[in-house]
């Protein structure tokens, strides 16, 4: 009976121990997750930061980019918060919010820079063409100038 | 009339013409360097966007706003970050001389990005949420922000010539560094000095 009675109890207390056991584990991993996410929103923002700065300097219009932007950046403060206060589902939840958003607007500044990389390729070769079009009509122009002057007063 | 008394004139004009329109092409390839300074602006605003009554005097479970402003001048569209720091009498400020941020943990923070040129700005509100005082000093246990609660259990003694319990909210502007691939600090903050009440 007695053996009974103290397998009974240390049956209770290790289902006790492994339920705190448990739940730690489970903490611990939310908290992995939420570190992970949001070293992953971190890398998508700055990503495409990057990139919409590579779509700005190639001449594209980048202001609806930086507006996403914004947002993914007060998703990812708040996730910030939200760890440090230790509520680790939110942080994950406002990180991977924060994640899409870096990488629509990573996708969509691809996208603009190409666009405008192509744009200006064409804006350069326009003006090169005209550019040599003109200096060649200013050169044989003005020769030919000299040379009606020089006919007609040369002598004189 | 002799033509040839003009001629040196007339290369002159015609050289200048030819440059004229070389001019968009050759705008293209040389770029003059920009003489203006590069820096960012911090700012802080009273609840009437303007610099004006700002909060000092404030009391427990009061909501207090100001406005929180940043001007990019650096060029380029920049990735900032702005961590909101509370601190008393003696506890650290950040170092101007050196760069260096106040080692105090940041309770609240801002992400945001400013196209170059262009101002980003946002409201904060703050709130004392519960103190302990005694005659000497005070405790201010929790603060929020964005009513956001944090826990700060911050000790302010009593400054008998100015007659309160200081605390000071301070901003710090941090810049992403692409070189380093971080946050660093950007050497700006302002602050806010607060006579808790209760």
């Amino acid at each position: 009976m007695s053996v009974l009675r103290f397998s009974l109890a240390l049956m209770m207390l290790l289902a006790f121990a492994s339920q705190a056991f448990v739940s730690l584990t489970f903490a611990e991993v939310s908290e992995y997750k939420a570190s992970l996410a949001l070293a992953t929103a971190e890398e998508a923002i700055v990503s495409a930061y990057q990139e919409a700065l590579k779509a700005e300097e190639a001449g594209a219009n980048v202001s609806e980019l930086y507006v996403q932007l914004n947002k993914a950046g007060e998703y990812l403060a708040r996730a910030h918060i939200e760890y440090k206060s230790g509520d680790f589902e939110k942080a994950t939840n406002f990180a991977n919010s924060s994640r899409s958003i870096g990488v629509e607007v990573q996708n969509a500044a691809v996208g603009l820079k190409d666009s405008a990389l192509s744009q200006g390729m064409q804006r350069i070769l326009f003006t090169m063409i005209a550019s040599v079009v003109g200096v060649a009509s200013i050169a044989l122009g003005s020769l030919w100038l000299w040379h009606l002057l020089k006919k007609r007063y040369g002598s004189s | 009339m002799n033509v040839k008394v003009y001629r040196d004139w007339f290369i002159v004009g015609t050289l200048a013409l030819m440059l004229w329109a070389a001019s968009p092409t050759l705008a293209i390839f040389i770029h003059l360097p920009s003489g203006s300074e590069k820096f960012s602006e911090l700012w802080l605003l009273g609840p009437g966007h303007k610099a004006e009554d700002y909060p000092f005097n404030v009391r427990v479970n009061e909501t207090y706003s100001i406005y929180v402003g940043v001007r990019n001048q650096l060029g380029y569209s920049a990735y900032y970050r702005v961590y909101v720091k509370l601190r008393n009498q003696t506890q650290p400020l950040p170092v101007a001389s050196d760069a260096t941020p106040s080692k105090l943990p940041a309770l609240y923070e801002f992400n945001f990005f400013v196209v170059k040129g262009q101002v980003w700005e946002t409201l904060l509100n703050f709130k004392i949420l519960d103190i302990e005082r005694s005659n000497d000093f005070m405790i201010v246990n929790n603060v929020s922000i964005n009513d956001f609660p944090f826990r700060v259990d911050s000790i302010s003694i009593w400054i008998m010539k100015m007659n309160g319990f200081y605390y000071q909210l301070f901003f710090e502007l941090w810049l992403y560094n692409m070189t380093s691939q971080g946050f660093q600090y950007h050497n700006r903050f302002v602050g806010l000095w607060l006579n808790v009440t209760a």
